[in-house]
């Protein structure tokens, strides 16, 4: 066990670092030159001339070797460096720590609706057995993985902004400071989020209850004369899970991906909005950061939900043991 | 015995079952209104210069921002052309670029995945692990990077859709081929010498079509809403070039003085997107009786 549990922790780091290179490289393709871009936003039009130029170059140490420039962003990143934004000059650690509080905010809520909508959708279903209700919930999933955000979002808006007036629509303030009006502010782009969330996971959900819901012990627990909310909770339910997990490990890897439209549909200053402010103003060092960022989210996510796997089923430890 | 099994196998017995499957398929009510609705769309699209009811780019200065009305159903945008006009022009870009992505994701994921199944060993290994690992990746935040990194052309956009919808398919392409190759058809073909590519594109592909199909539907919802979702964000396709998500994007700096400008574009997609997911979704089920 504790071996598979450092293979398993050794092929993330392993994977990080790859994915660092790959992120590093692909930066470098980018076409366009960010000193271009900071020299002319700093007010010098027309004065880009070719000392400028070579000047703020060196200021970001882009006149090293891409080998060096790599080693140095590693180095640094270790340290929770990463440098300074080419753009704003402030360090991207400070841009980043400005900017984590709304999308926290947003993706904790998020996922907190969502998970709720999906489990108490799905175990209710599974215990009334009642068709219409089925179809009520094959119709939500149907329409909310085919919903992108921003239709879902923008619709949200004018009903509850534009038309009823109910609930403030954009922006963001910090949940220290104002705690209510924070969540106010959240709840539109929460709710938003928490759709597409629990879109695909309560038709996955649904699909393994049904799938364990004729098994053998089901209808054991069923014959032994448990209730039928005790069968689902206790029996089926459990056994129904481990699927989900998976994909809850995923959608919570990716909620970086899933928080760019919703923040930009409602304006909230969030990681999504500064990454893609980073891509249109070329700023790699925000840029590069970010993507590592995700990229860590999404393989550390997946590595907490392998171990969980390990420890919720017992089969699997013993052949991953073999199998790694 | 061997040339009895090979006589028994004529293309003329799967013909039919082709046609009983699309048969089968049609029948099922959401299937037949998604498949209408697709229909629909790419009419709209293909033929906009003559079902348009306006011609393209026709402005009006003295109906900036109107409300849908019998005159224009959709309202108007800010140079006071007709949103249905620019939707149903728009659906050109939009619908252009999902079939050319879903192509190229089709193409090379069924290409990946039967290398994969056919070779079997080390390749196999390799080819799925790389579709492994870049499978849970949010496609949206890849696509953000690689148009930053590649530029929004149409091109790139489509090689960009393509690749990042590959992998998934080539996933279910050798899912599928590795189960034709237990079929007895397959040593029948092997048995009596037919040759490897003549039977991979006569007997293997027409059987695995079905399934792959179904897959090229939900690739192609995924690529419409991933090219909306660029867009909507200013990544996507430049103006004046217009698809569905730049519609959207337009609309959406309007959205406290005239919603209906985001709505409608915005519906379109959904709708767009919904219909191909269901028939993909549709076909799938009955492909797959345990399932149904």
């Amino acid at each position: 066990m504790a071996t598979w549990v450092l293979k398993r922790v050794a092929l993330s780091v392993g994977l990080l670092a790859l994915s660092s290179v790959l992120i590093f490289c692909l930066m470098r393709v980018i076409p366009g030159d960010p000193t271009i871009t900071k020299v002319a936003a700093s007010g010098t039009s027309g004065g880009a001339n070719a000392r400028t130029l070579r000047a703020v170059r060196h200021e970001l140490g882009l006149d090293r070797s891409t080998t060096h420039q790599y080693l140095a962003w590693v180095g640094g990143a270790v340290h929770g460096d990463f440098g300074k934004s080419y753009f704003s000059s402030f360090p991207v650690t400070t841009l980043i720590s400005q900017r984590i509080g709304a999308t926290l905010e947003l993706s904790l809520l998020a996922l907190v609706i969502g998970l709720l909508i999906t489990f108490a959708a799905a175990t209710l279903g599974a215990i009334w057995r009642n068709r219409v209700f089925d179809s009520l919930m094959a119709g939500f999933s149907a329409f909310g993985m085919s919903t992108p955000a921003f239709v879902s979002g923008i619709i949200l808006i004018v009903i509850f902004g534009v038309k009823l007036k109910l609930l403030p629509t954009q922006g963001y303030v910090s949940i220290e400071h104002h705690p209510l009006q924070s969540l106010k502010m959240a709840i539109l782009p929460a709710i938003t989020l928490s759709i597409a969330i629990a879109a695909p996971l309560l038709r996955l959900l649904n699909a393994s209850l049904t799938e364990v819901g004729s098994a053998p012990f089901v209808r054991t627990a069923a014959g032994k004369g448990l209730l039928r909310r005790q069968v689902v909770l206790r029996h089926q339910l459990p056994n129904a899970m481990l699927p989900t997990l998976t994909m809850i490990g995923v959608v919570v890897g990716s909620l970086l991906g899933g928080t760019v439209i919703v923040e930009y549909v409602f304006a909230r200053p969030g990681l999504g909005t500064l990454m893609v402010d980073s891509i249109q103003t070329r700023d790699y060092a925000v840029l590069q950061a970010l993507v590592l960022l995700a990229a860590a989210a999404f393989i550390l996510t997946s590595l907490a939900v392998d171990l969980l796997y390990g420890v919720l089923d017992p089969r699997l430890r013993v052949r991953t043991a073999e199998a790694v | 015995m061997t040339s009895a099994v090979a006589a028994q196998a004529p293309a003329s017995r799967r013909r039919p079952r082709g046609a009983e499957t699309a048969a089968r398929l049609l029948q099922r009510p959401q299937a037949a209104l998604a498949f209408a609705v697709i229909v629909l769309l790419v009419f709209g699209a293909v033929a906009a210069p003559l079902v348009a009811p306006y011609p393209k780019n026709q402005f009006d200065f003295t109906h900036l921002f109107a409300a849908p009305s019998w005159h224009h159903l959709f309202g108007t945008d800010e140079l006071g052309r007709d949103l249905l006009t620019r939707v149903l022009y728009g659906g050109r870009t939009s619908i252009e670029i999902a079939a050319l992505a879903t192509l190229l994701a089709m193409g090379g994921g069924t290409l990946w995945g039967f290398v994969a199944a056919y070779r079997g060993g080390w390749l196999e290994e390799i080819l799925m692990r790389i579709a492994d690992l870049t499978l849970g990746l949010p496609v949206i935040l890849l696509g953000l990077v690689l148009v930053a990194a590649f530029g929004a052309s149409t091109t790139s956009i489509v090689l960009i859709l393509g690749i990042l919808l590959m992998p998934a398919t080539a996933r279910l392409a050798r899912a599928a081929l590795v189960a034709e190759l237990e079929m007895e058809y397959y040593l029948a073909a092997v048995s009596v010498g037919a040759p490897g590519w003549q039977i991979a594109l006569k007997e293997l592909l027409p059987n695995t079509t079905p399934v792959l199909l179904a897959r090229a539907s939900i690739v192609a919802a995924d690529a419409i809403f991933v090219e909306a979702s660029l867009s909507f964000v200013g990544l996507g396709i430049q103006p004046p070039a217009a698809s569905w998500g730049t519609l959207l994007q337009r609309g959406y700096s309007q959205l406290y003085s005239s919603y209906w400008y985001p709505i409608f574009p915005g519906l379109v997609i959904l709708i767009a997107v919904l219909s191909l997911n269901t028939l993909g979704d549709n076909l799938q089920r009955v492909l797959d009786p345990s399932r149904r």
